[in-house]
């Protein structure tokens, strides 16, 4: 549905994104995850046809964003970084005067505004001037304005910014309950926002795509899988080191803490990507007499993926290496998938 | 051609409707009419009025009993009141374009406009349209009380002098917002926009000055550009077909630049 390829964008002699490449199948929410000046809003203009890139192609539908602009415009929905509203209209005024800027025929507008006035909560204020909404409204207004037309292609810049947490809840619902029948691109730099919405993620830094798989997958394996906190009571030293010998587990360290009894420790337990040896380490430690007074699940975030990735002193080299691992990771996926769905 | 036409009614009917809701427009309206309306009675009923030199006209001439020079009043009436008119309106005219694109560009409406199905041609004539008219119900009343007042001339006067001078009136205004659409799409400042329109108003009479100082051919040329002096020869019920080119090629060339710089924008922006 929307495919980018080594796409460019220069201001000047600073380039805004550089050899940015990556695609959106039919019905499927993908999030565009970057810190602050990325390139996230300009990838999203140069796709909406706002601003024209320096090199590569990006197509929408088939349609090329540049020589084909008028028919890319009428398949898509574009909500900006800044909703753009018409302080002086009334909400439903203004989703009208949209449904007529999109070309919806003239039968159609009535039920599409009503629609979207229902889908963004808005109906308790279509009748009210736009000036006098607090922010939180006009988000939504912004977000309806990019829904009212019903288009395949949906492009949301930042569209939680500015809404108290019941709100945000809200618009993640719409927006999950737009996927399968839309597509959709939404850019963020809240990490959560991500795990909870989209299908996929594809993390930005500094102009280049760092890393595109599934927010699971991300977690999983970039952070070095999942793994496990113990708190045990006993001989911490040998308990590490039968721990250690389970299949599976790649790490075990002690972690200092005072909040416990002088006879406890805690460990931290990492295992191998896609292997939980909780019973056998269980298993081990009751061999042993070790008494197991907690064992929590330990996911590494999304927040420990993307700091890993964005932040370049450390793990520049790493990060890239990493990266294409996971372009190959999300083409076998990908295979298993439509090896499913049929 | 249909979608055209259907976009730029969407954008009139959106420019019509946020001028009916804007504080601004209602004060320069009110404004407008205020000093239009004293013009009106000073040029009319004044002690220097037309109906009072007319009057003294006739006195004089009865008192040395020679017949009174024939003054048709009507007309000089209607060709010094719109003559005013046009002045006033170069100073309002700046005020009602200079939003037209600074404050899209300010609200960044205009990023909801280029990502939409419309282009800048359609957008451009109908915010022309729009502001357009909107001048036009401000002249509106004042037809109405030229209307009552020429309708006590005798003999009456010929429709088509003060129609031609109303006509004149518009196609300047078209003229000068066509212009000033183009600067306010050159900012995100409005009152910049209303400062650069004033200043090629001001431009504008610069020309027509110069034009009438210099005869040779320069003054010529000059005197074909000046909007004033076409606009004077409407007012004065000299209907030229070239006249009606030289506004009409004013419009589009402002029309032309604004499609060209919101095009140029999307193309430099940083």
């Amino acid at each position: 549905m929307i495919s980018v390829e080594h796409l460019s964008k220069i201001y000047g002699s600073t380039p805004a994104i550089q050899d940015v490449t990556f695609s959106v199948e039919p019905g499927e929410i993908v999030g565009f995850l970057g810190p602050n000046g990325a390139g996230k809003t300009t990838t999203m203009r140069i796709l909406t046809g706002y601003l024209p890139a320096t090199s590569g192609s990006a197509k929408i539908a088939g349609y090329d964003v540049h020589e084909n602009s008028l028919a890319v415009r009428q398949r898509i929905g574009y909500l900006p970084e800044t909703p753009p509203l018409y302080p002086e209209m009334t909400v439903e005024a203004f989703l009208y005067f949209v449904t007529r800027l999109k070309g919806v025929p003239a039968g159609d507008r009535p039920s599409k505004v009503d629609a979207a006035l229902k889908r963004c909560n808005l109906l308790e204020k279509r009748r009210v001037l736009i000036r006098k909404l607090s922010k939180g409204f006009r988000q939504r207004v912004g977000i309806a304005q990019a829904i009212v037309h019903d288009p395949p292609a949906i492009i949301l810049d930042e569209p939680t910014v500015g809404l108290d947490p019941r709100q945000i809840i809200d618009v993640r619902n719409l927006i999950k309950s737009l996927a399968g029948t839309h597509t959709i691109i939404l850019s963020t730099h809240i990490l959560p926002e991500v795990s909870m919405t989209c299908n996929r993620v594809t993390i930005i830094n500094q102009g280049k795509v760092v890393a595109t798989n599934t927010p699971d997958n991300l977690e999983a394996s970039l952070a070095g899988g999942s793994g496990y906190e113990l708190e045990i009571e006993g001989n911490s030293t040998a308990a590490q080191q039968q721990i250690q010998r389970v299949s599976g587990v790649r790490v075990v360290e002690p972690i200092a803490t005072t909040e416990i009894p002088a006879n406890r420790a805690v460990l931290r337990v990492v295992s191998e990507p896609g292997i939980e040896p909780g019973k056998e380490i269980i298993a081990t430690l009751v061999s042993m007499g070790i008494g197991v007074c907690e064992m929590r699940r330990t996911r590494a975030s999304l927040e420990d993926v993307f700091l890993r990735l964005t932040t370049q002193e450390k793990l520049e080299d790493g990060a890239n290496a990493q990266s294409a691992h996971f372009v190959n990771a999300t083409a076998t996926e990908e295979k298993q998938k439509e090896e499913v769905t049929p | 051609m249909r979608l055209i036409w259907a976009n730029i009614v969407a954008i009139y009917r959106k420019e019509l409707q946020s001028y009916f809701a804007s504080p601004l427009a209602y004060a320069i309206a009110g404004i407008f009419w205020l000093l239009s309306g004293f013009f009106f009675t000073i040029i009319l009923l004044g002690p220097q009025g037309y109906i009072s030199l007319a009057a003294q006209a006739d006195l004089q001439a009865q008192q040395i009993g020679l017949p009174a020079p024939p003054i048709d009043v009507a007309y000089e009436f209607l060709r010094a009141f719109l003559g005013i008119m046009g002045s006033l309106a170069l100073f309002v005219l700046p005020i009602l374009s200079m939003g037209l694109y600074a404050e899209e560009r300010k609200r960044g409406t205009l990023e909801l406009l280029a990502t939409s199905p419309v282009t800048n041609w359609a957008v451009a004539v109908g915010k022309l349209l729009g502001v357009l008219t909107f001048f036009i119900a401000m002249i509106l009343p004042l037809l109405a009380y030229q209307a009552i007042a020429l309708s006590a001339s005798n003999p009456p006067v010929p429709p088509a002098v003060p129609l031609l001078g109303h006509l004149g009136l518009i196609l300047l205004a078209a003229s000068v917002l066509s212009l000033g659409m183009f600067i306010s799409s050159l900012t995100d400042s409005t009152l910049l926009a209303a400062v650069l329109t004033f200043a090629l108003v001001l431009f504008l009479w610069v020309i027509d000055t110069v034009a009438r100082a210099f005869s040779g051919p320069i003054g010529e040329a000059l005197g074909h550009l000046s909007l004033l002096r076409h606009f004077n020869n409407l007012v004065q019920g000299i209907f030229d077909t070239g006249s009606i080119v030289v506004f009409a090629s004013y419009i589009f060339l402002g029309i032309f630049l604004t499609a060209q710089s919101i095009d140029a924008l999307r193309f430099q922006r940083s």
